[in-house]
């Protein structure tokens, strides 16, 4: 008598369980919504992997979001026949991923580092979070972790609800504004049209967000939350010298293995852009960083095919910026920094 | 791996295939064999060494200890094993702690000695098999049961994947005869196993990761004094995290093994509401506390040599049951915290005791000896006023957290501060939907406790109409689905 209730109790357990999935996956897919894998440290590792093909073969992009949002992976890899790995973390410096290819001694290949000023120059500990967590991840994967990764990859690829940030259980109950005491600071709330991520790690923002103001209006106030937060000054002196001496000193370690390295400015626009001139004057940190470490480096304003981006949110540009950006990094890259790309198509060889 | 993983569901997958198909019983016992390799290989593949050193060594060890008439000879094999078995854990788990205090002392007497940080990895579940070994050796010396005599039973009972890297801790005659005759999971088993299974994986993925865990590590990693609301729900926080992560990986390993067609010892009989210490102890982690009663704490004396040999066993149980935990000095206050509660219970113990000696045969009624036989007797009056002591006793225990979950005294003593006196200008932490989910979480987790304090989950499982098991089981499993949290480790596995 036992078993058989607890065989019914299965039962109608498996077919709850069942319908709510399904019902659940065929709402969120009849709003429209799409897959977006949980750029979270196993997806990170699973690039930081890659890094060891051929110099000829892939560059390797760190940075910050920009460099996520504006390089259009597809586009990079179709005019360069070229893989492109992704590295580079919302929210944080690229220093640490740099010191870890340097001190990489099997990392011999073709390195893109994206300079946004505010994250680049800076000390504050939480802006190396990211990176820490991913590269400790990287370093601590267990044999299992790597499994549950394809397997939890195979589960992403086909099921919208499987979206940390948007749809989990903490998400859901987060949609339930509840005002909090004065004092309390909150995360920022981004739009879920704002931050879309493929499996190549490559930010992208939804058609909707681009056509919606209020979306973009959200987000630039989120911007500006962040900037009344921040509160250290920008870097200057002994400490900006320190960091500048860091960075050649990496560099230098993958030059010696035969390595490139290439700094670039990725775009952006209106009071972010007009910030970022006051706070950190090209002269100071841009032009530094290329005069200590010796590479090449492509700032957006000095080339009028990029030059003219007007970012939806004054930080990162619309997908279809992206791909004219790309495009035109790419022409850039190899007219006037002489890098090569041996295995790009026919098509594209000039 | 960890039981909320995907890898670990097609591993059980495979492995409960292979556990019913039509094989002989030693190619059963050789496929668990491998597989718990397997599950231990899938974290860190060297340290399946030091299981098989440990493995080998115990079994012929355990054996001549059994065997040897000549009770030097006894002794000397019960040291050797000691030393291989502790040596071990001392080596991986508190080399760098002793080298530290080392350190520390040296130069606090005047030499200048800075020797290198050690680069010594933990590897998973040291404590957990080096205390399932020992208890084998210690056994056969003193002849409690007879030796295990097949290596393959041995290795099984040792490696067992269900428990191995967390508990709960088996004694030989617990698990031993298991693998001698064949077991294979009847209907119900297998049912009952999927049952806890879920039940703890939603412990651990849903309440103790998905809800409580961010808020727990949010006060906790704070660098400033809080407000005393914020200090107290991350305590609590942590309160509820380490019992649903504990619990919870108790509660799936014995549904793993009932999957299976094995039974493995409770871990946890509802600790939140323990009424006092001791009932405290026999029911949080109970095969440890249950380990150290047996192996440390009689050995010692226990309560047979006077009263103060009494306190003083009990204190030296506790700080090295704190001291088990983790290798560092906030552990073993935290167990010095628990040896002190219960020291001060038996005190009023004793003293009611010696007060109420004439008339104790007449005044307590059997019905109330019988529902709370766990707990100390002057405990047992009223049932309204027990719950009051069960809050009690719940609040003491959650200052001991402070200690177990603080990085170092500074943080300790910065989260006590601020849980017990009004900071000026306390930082405002948390989120109103975090109080709320704390708040919600530890009163639902007091009240199922008191109601469930004298009963069993399965028991009440089987008494429930089945439509309502099978709606309560489907809403944990769409939680856990939804809750989208699949890696994390659980806390025991650092102990």
């Amino acid at each position: 008598m036992q078993t058989k209730n607890l065989l019914k109790a299965g039962a109608l357990c498996l077919v709850i369980v069942a319908s709510s999935l399904i019902s659940w996956e065929m709402y969120l897919r009849s709003k429209g919504l799409k897959i977006s894998y949980d750029d979270d440290e196993s997806l990170w590792a699973n690039k930081r992997d890659m890094v060891y093909e051929p110099a000829d073969k892939a560059t390797v992009f760190i940075g910050s979001s920009r460099n996520k949002y504006d390089l259009d992976i597809p586009t990079w890899e179709r005019l360069t026949g070229d893989h492109a790995v992704q590295l580079a973390s919302v929210g944080s410096t690229p220093l640490p991923v740099l010191d870890d290819l340097a001190n990489d001694k099997n990392f011999k290949g073709k390195l893109v580092v994206d300079v946004t000023e505010v994250l680049f120059f800076s000390t504050t500990p939480r802006n190396n979070q990211t990176p820490n967590k991913n590269l400790a991840w990287y370093k601590k994967r267990t044999p299992a972790q790597r499994f549950s990764f394809q397997v939890n990859h195979l589960l992403e690829s086909q099921i919208v609800f499987l979206d940390k940030n948007y749809f989990s259980l903490n998400a859901l109950l987060g949609r339930f504004k509840i005002s909090n005491r004065p004092g309390v600071i909150m995360p920022p709330d981004f739009p879920y049209d704002f931050g879309r991520v493929t499996y190549d790690r490559q930010n992208y923002m939804t058609a909707r967000f681009v056509a919606d103001t209020n979306l973009q209006n959200k987000v630039k106030g989120i911007w500006d939350f962040i900037r009344k937060m921040t509160k250290d000054p920008p870097l200057s002196g002994q400490k900006l010298d320190s960091l500048l001496n860091t960075v050649k000193n990496d560099v230098d370690k993958i030059k010696a293995r035969g390595g490139q390295v290439l700094f670039v400015r990725t775009p952006s626009s209106g009071p972010f852009l007009m910030g970022e001139n006051m706070g950190y004057p090209r002269a100071k940190y841009w032009d530094r960083i290329l005069s200590v470490t010796n590479c090449p480096g492509i700032y957006f304003a000095d080339y009028p095919a990029i030059a003219h981006f007007q970012c939806p949110e004054f930080s990162h540009l619309k997908p279809a910026d992206a791909i004219v950006f790309t495009q035109n990094l790419v022409d850039i890259i190899q007219k006037e920094k002489g890098w090569t790309f041996p295995n790009k198509p026919e098509l594209t060889k000039q | 791996m960890v039981f909320n993983s995907y890898t670990f569901i097609v591993f059980f997958i495979v492995i409960l295939i292979l556990h019913n198909l039509p094989f002989s019983w030693k190619t059963k016992k050789v496929n668990l064999l491998i597989a718990s390799y397997i599950f231990y290989a899938a974290w860190n593949p060297p340290f399946i060494l030091l299981l098989w050193m440990a493995t080998i060594i115990d079994f012929f060890v355990g054996r001549a200890l059994y065997t040897q008439p000549n009770k030097h000879k006894r002794h000397l094999l019960l040291v050797l094993s000691l030393c291989g078995n502790l040596g071990m854990l001392c080596f991986f788990k508190y080399g760098g702690f002793l080298l530290e205090n080392f350190t520390h002392l040296v130069n606090a007497i005047g030499f200048n000695y800075h020797p290198a940080k050690p680069n010594i990895i933990l590897p998973a579940g040291i404590s957990f098999y080096t205390f399932t070994t020992l208890c084998y050796t210690i056994d056969m010396y003193k002849r409690r049961s007879k030796p295990v005599k097949s290596m393959l039973d041995f290795s099984l009972f040792v490696t067992f994947f269900p428990h191995l890297v967390a508990g709960p801790i088996v004694r030989p005659p617990q698990l031993v005869p298991q693998f001698e005759t064949p077991h294979k999971a009847t209907q119900q088993q297998l049912i009952q196993g999927l049952l806890l299974m879920s039940l703890g994986l939603f412990l651990k993925v849903v309440l103790a990761d998905s809800m409580l865990a961010g808020t727990a590590n949010d006060v906790f990693n704070s660098k400033d004094s809080l407000a005393t609301l914020d200090a107290w729900m991350g305590v609590l926080a942590f309160s509820g995290q380490i019992f649903c992560d504990f619990a919870g990986y108790s509660t799936c390993a014995i549904g793993v093994a009932s999957c299976l067609g094995f039974i493995l010892p409770e871990n946890f009989l509802y600790p939140y509401a323990a009424i006092g210490f001791s009932d405290f102890w026999r029911r949080w982690h109970i095969t440890l506390s249950a380990w150290l009663r047996d192996y440390l704490y009689i050995p010692l004396g226990g309560n047979r040599k006077g009263r103060l040999r009494t306190y003083t066993n009990l204190m030296i149980t506790m700080l090295l049951g704190g001291l088990w935990h983790g290798a560092s000095w906030t552990f073993v206050v935290w167990g010095a915290l628990h040896g002190f509660y219960l020291w001060i219970e038996k005190l009023i113990q004793d003293f009611k005791k010696m007060k109420m000696k004439p008339q104790v045969q007449t005044v307590i009624p059997a019905p109330v000896i019988a529902q709370g036989f766990m707990a100390p007797r002057f405990l047992k009056k009223v049932q309204s006023s027990n719950f009051l002591l069960a809050l009690l006793t719940f609040f003491m225990i959650n200052v001991t957290w402070v200690f177990f979950r603080a990085s170092d005294f500074t943080s300790a003593w910065r989260m006590l501060t601020s849980m017990f006196s009004h900071v000026n200008n306390g930082k405002v932490l948390l989120g109103t939907l975090s109080i709320i989910k704390v708040s919600v979480i530890i009163v639902g987790i007091v009240i199922f406790h008191w109601f469930m304090r004298n009963t069993r989950v399965v028991t009440v499982a089987n008494k429930l109409p089945w439509w309502l098991l099978g709606f309560i089981w489907a809403v944990m499993l769409l939680l856990l689905i939804l809750s989208q949290e699949s890696t994390s480790s659980f806390i025991y596995f650092q102990f």
